[in-house]
């Protein structure tokens, strides 16, 4: 192995330079922790100031018919099944055990993104749906107070914003989550086969 | 707080340049390196109050950094690194001594190896003990050994393809 050893010291004599010092890192690590916490708690609050808002109108507006009830009921269970949703995912990230051994690290990795996946997808046509559901029987009631030429605008702006958010913005969303998930799921793949003992 | 922050510091300070080289092995790319360095140290700032001194404080460490080089994505996708390592001979040959030229290929070499031989050839070549790179790395001690056997011969097939060229 004189070969190798002369790898060895070649790689001993070569200095590296952390570009970083223990001051400038401590202050990074504690920005970057608050800043992912903030981000995550602010999604969490935005929804339940929208939960909020539709319960204070729904308390101060006397709305006279049963869809709108309905609507609203539909509304408020898709904010607060998302709200849930996106807490358990908070807390599920959070979990991420980066000090265990590769392989269980790994494999509960691929699970989680494959889970992810999953959700991503499903929950948003569920969630799209519900809320519009929620929209067209709100809007029985609620278009009744307009003039018309308001009622075709409303109408035709939260169409045109539901068609935007389903077409467009998920399939962009989605096209780029599903390249990070692939090219994650195909790596951890081939690590894994790296893992297994090969004697 | 303070002593948390204490504590950080110095363990930034002893570990730091190890787990440099190790990302550094890893990616080839010192930029990379870097962000893989600051990454691992987020975390290890994120997870302290987890450790429970079941093992060394730096084979905790270890452990961490490889399982963030493992994760690690460039966000242009995979690109081959022997690439970068071939673009900065040619485009520097002024600035490479044959000392930093053969360190150069040395990391070309690493970067053929397979991911997780890269990992623990790094840890190999900085001289850490194989019971370390076991619990690093969660292979049994005596395959490790067969495996390393394995890569310090790959890598100095490699190393000496390279020199030939």
């Amino acid at each position: 192995m004189q070969e190798f050893d002369h790898i060895q010291s070649l790689w001993q004599s070569h200095s590296v330079e952390v570009k970083i010092s223990s001051d400038e890192m401590l202050q990074q690590a504690k920005k970057e922790v608050n800043a992912i916490r903030n981000k995550s708690l602010l999604n969490i609050v935005g929804m339940l100031v929208s939960f909020v808002a539709i319960v204070i109108l729904w308390l101060c507006f006397d709305f006279n018919s049963w869809t709108t009830h309905v609507g609203l009921t539909l509304f408020l269970t898709a904010i607060a099944t998302s709200t849930f949703m996106l807490y358990k995912s908070h807390r599920l990230l959070a979990q991420h055990d980066f000090t265990t051994d590769p392989n269980e690290f790994l494999g509960n990795l691929k699970d989680y993104q494959l889970s992810r996946y999953n959700l991503y997808s499903k929950m948003y046509w569920i969630y799209t749906i519900a809320l519009s559901l929620g929209i067209a029987l709100c809007f029985f009631e609620i278009l009744s107070y307009f003039e018309l030429w308001a009622q075709c605008l409303i109408v035709g702006f939260t169409f045109a914003w539901i068609v935007f958010c389903s077409t467009l913005v998920r399939r962009a969303v989605m096209k780029k989550e599903k390249e990070r998930i692939g090219l994650l799921i195909e790596k951890f793949e081939r690590i894994g086969n790296q893992f297994k003992e090969q004697l | 707080m303070e002593k948390k922050d204490q504590l950080f510091k110095q363990i930034f300070d002893t570990n730091s340049k190890k787990i440099f080289h190790l990302c550094y092995g890893y990616t080839g790319d010192e930029d990379a390196a870097n962000d893989l360095l600051q990454e691992t140290f987020l975390k290890v700032w994120q997870n302290l109050d987890k450790f429970r001194n079941k093992s060394l404080i730096s084979t905790w460490i270890y452990r961490i950094a490889v399982n963030t080089c493992l994760t690690y994505l460039r966000s242009e996708k995979r690109q081959a690194k022997d690439e970068l390592t071939d673009k900065i001979i040619e485009d520097r040959p002024e600035e490479l001594s044959e000392k930093n030229e053969q360190v150069a290929l040395l990391y070309k070499s690493i970067s053929k190896l397979e991911e997780n031989d890269r990992l623990i050839i790094t840890m190999v070549l900085d001289e850490l003990p194989y019971n370390e790179i076991a619990d690093i790395s969660g292979i049994s001690e005596g395959n490790l050994r067969v495996k390393i056997h394995r890569i310090k011969l790959k890598l100095t097939e490699l190393y000496n393809q390279h020199a030939r060229i």
